[in-house]
């Protein structure tokens, strides 16, 4: 009983870090109907800038919460620029094509952004230390032989989620902009009439899933370190959408608590049987099944068609 | 009730030489009309006649091609939707668009989007100016709310309404922006006889109430005639009559348009 605990934790704690980067495809998809497949590659550029940031002003010898401090913001500005340059450039352009078109446009984002911040920042592997602690640690004792054995850094990381999930609630449902947001996802034509400026919106989404993205890069990056491979994090991202559904908040964090804990569990008891390496391909055996019966995921929105 | 003989001397809208195409398809030709401030403008004429083409160019949907619309005395340069609002013009749709997953509250609520000004940190935690700012607002809405009777589904996620209820949250969010100028796509289509007195009745209380100038576009004759200031008649994208109702009626044109010419 203590080993399946410490196997559904330590797969929870690992699944926040797949709600996170699944959060900011959400945020864009809701708000513009747009399939950001970018949103891997801008955890990679906001991780890459945060890191390299961090190296130089620790070069200059600036004490480590201020040198952490103005890297974060220092990432924050870059992902700022990502998002305007997205929306002045592509998503402006391409106002009121289909959906498959803006996906296109995205990959090409993608591709722009992953040799753009690899020239910029560099392309090795960089160790992120961002103060968080990575003891391991081993909690209730008391219950059981040994205590359960989890690792700091992911509990940090499960909490820091969480505040930002608060905060993206928070903005979402009592300020204007986020009651702007929601209303420019229901029906573009109807918020423009109220006064709500499309390219503007458009700005604020990419920016905050920019933001999303650094808050992702940070964790991960400090887990694994900053390197190319959290580009594929997108990948991993889309079983986690297609349990949770692409429209629905917190069902991307259900989303990704599932994906992670079923992958460790499965990895664990039903590895020996099967053989290893069902971690590798679990997540999008779940997600086809989901496919074939719920596919509009846990939370989205029922897909109903008049005929 | 006879058509209301009211006089209007101040403009407010004016709408010269109007020509809009889509690729070939001449939408609107060479139309020209005035909005006075304070009255009941409708704009009538058969299916695909260019009504809410009209429509969109005055709200900026649409750009014409040719032609200026001149609004509150200043000729508009090219104008996206968003600007028209924040001068004072608010709609309601033809096809209901209303922000189904949110309730009426929250719809009626975008309506006022264009005039809270406080910070969102502040807002996000409803605290201090912000708290203030939007209990006053929705005390707005709340006015909004009572005068169109629907307070049982103040609520209720709007996309689970039956149709007629969804039109008039759709007009409670246009009246939240506090318009000047109101503009109505076919506000009583689809509606029993009921339902469309309920609809006129708020159209004259808003009119007369809130000095709301309104220009409505509607296939009911009847309401049309009942409760409109003056007329503007539109076929195939080109004006074939403008007036108070009582000349739009017998105006040969018009019924041509309306009832087919023999041969």
């Amino acid at each position: 009983m203590g080993f399946f605990l410490e196997v559904l934790i330590g797969g929870l704690l690992a699944g926040v870090l797949y709600s996170l980067v699944a959060l900011g495809f959400v945020l864009i998809f809701k708000a513009s109907g747009v399939f950001n497949f970018a949103q891997g590659a801008m955890v990679l550029t906001a991780a890459l800038a945060l890191v390299r940031a961090l190296d130089v002003f620790e070069q200059w010898h600036w004490p480590f919460g201020v040198a952490l401090a103005s890297a974060f913001v220092f990432a924050a500005v870059v992902m700022a620029i990502v998002a305007w340059v997205a929306e002045r450039l592509v998503l402006r352009k391409l106002v009121n094509q289909e959906g498959i078109i803006l996906f296109m446009a995205t990959i090409g984002v993608t591709f722009f952004l992953e040799g753009m911040a690899q020239t910029v920042f560099g392309a090795d592997v960089y160790p992120l230390n961002i103060g968080l602690p990575k003891d391991p640690l081993f909690i209730l004792e008391s219950l059981f032989d040994g205590g359960i054995l989890v690792n700091e850094l992911d509990i940090w990381a499960a909490v820091i989620a969480g505040l930002l999930v608060t905060g993206l609630a928070l903005f979402f449902q009592r300020t204007r902009i986020g009651r702007a947001l929601r209303a420019v996802a229901d029906d573009h034509a109807a918020a423009q009439s109220v006064g709500i400026p499309l390219n503007q919106i458009w700005f604020i989404v990419w920016l905050v899933a920019g933001l999303v993205a650094l808050v992702a890069g940070a964790v991960w990056g400090a887990k694994l370190g900053v390197q190319f491979s959290l580009s594929l994090l997108a990948l991993k991202a889309l079983p986690v959408l297609i349990l949770g559904g692409f429209t629905s908040v917190p069902g991307a964090i259900i989303g990704g608590l599932v994906i992670g804990a079923g992958e460790k569990i499965s990895e664990v008891f039903l590895g020996p049987s099967l053989g290893g390496g069902i971690e590798i391909w679990f997540a999008y055996v779940l997600a086809l099944l989901f496919l074939l019966v719920r596919p509009q995921g846990m939370f989205g929105e029922r897909i109903i068609e008049r005929v | 009730m006879a058509s209301r003989s009211r006089s209007f001397n101040q403009v407010l809208l004016t709408v010269e030489n109007i020509s809009l195409s889509f690729g070939g398809v001449k939408a609107l030709s060479d139309i020209s009309f005035d909005i006075a401030q304070g009255e009941i403008r409708a704009i009538i004429g058969p299916n695909g006649a260019g009504k809410s083409s009209m429509l969109n160019c005055i709200n900026g949907f649409y750009h014409p091609q040719q032609g200026a619309i001149t609004y509150k005395g200043i000729r508009r340069a090219r104008m996206r939707p968003h600007e028209a609002a924040e001068q004072g013009i608010a709609r309601t749709f033809q096809n209901i668009a209303l922000f189904r997953g949110m309730s009426t509250l929250d719809n009626i609520m975008t309506g006022r989007n264009l005039r809270m000004k406080r910070g969102l940190f502040w807002q996000a935690l409803r605290v201090g100016p912000a708290e203030h700012e939007e209990i006053e607002h929705r005390k707005v809405v709340e006015r909004i709310i009572d005068f169109l009777e629907i307070q049982h589904i103040r609520k209720v996620p709007v996309g689970q309404l039956p149709y007629g209820l969804q039109k008039r949250v759709e007009l409670g969010r246009a009246l939240a922006a506090e318009p000047e100028l109101l503009l109505l796509d076919e506000p009583m289509a689809g509606m029993n006889l009921e339902e469309k007195q309920d609809m006129c009745r708020f159209v004259l209380d808003v009119n007369d109430e809130f000095g709301t100038t309104i220009c409505l576009i509607e296939h009911d004759m009847g309401v049309v005639m009942d409760i409109s200031d003056r007329v503007v008649v539109l076929d195939y994208g080109k004006k074939i009559g403008d007036g108070v109702p009582d000349v739009i009626k017998n105006n040969k044109a018009v019924i041509d348009a309306y009832l087919g010419v023999s041969h």
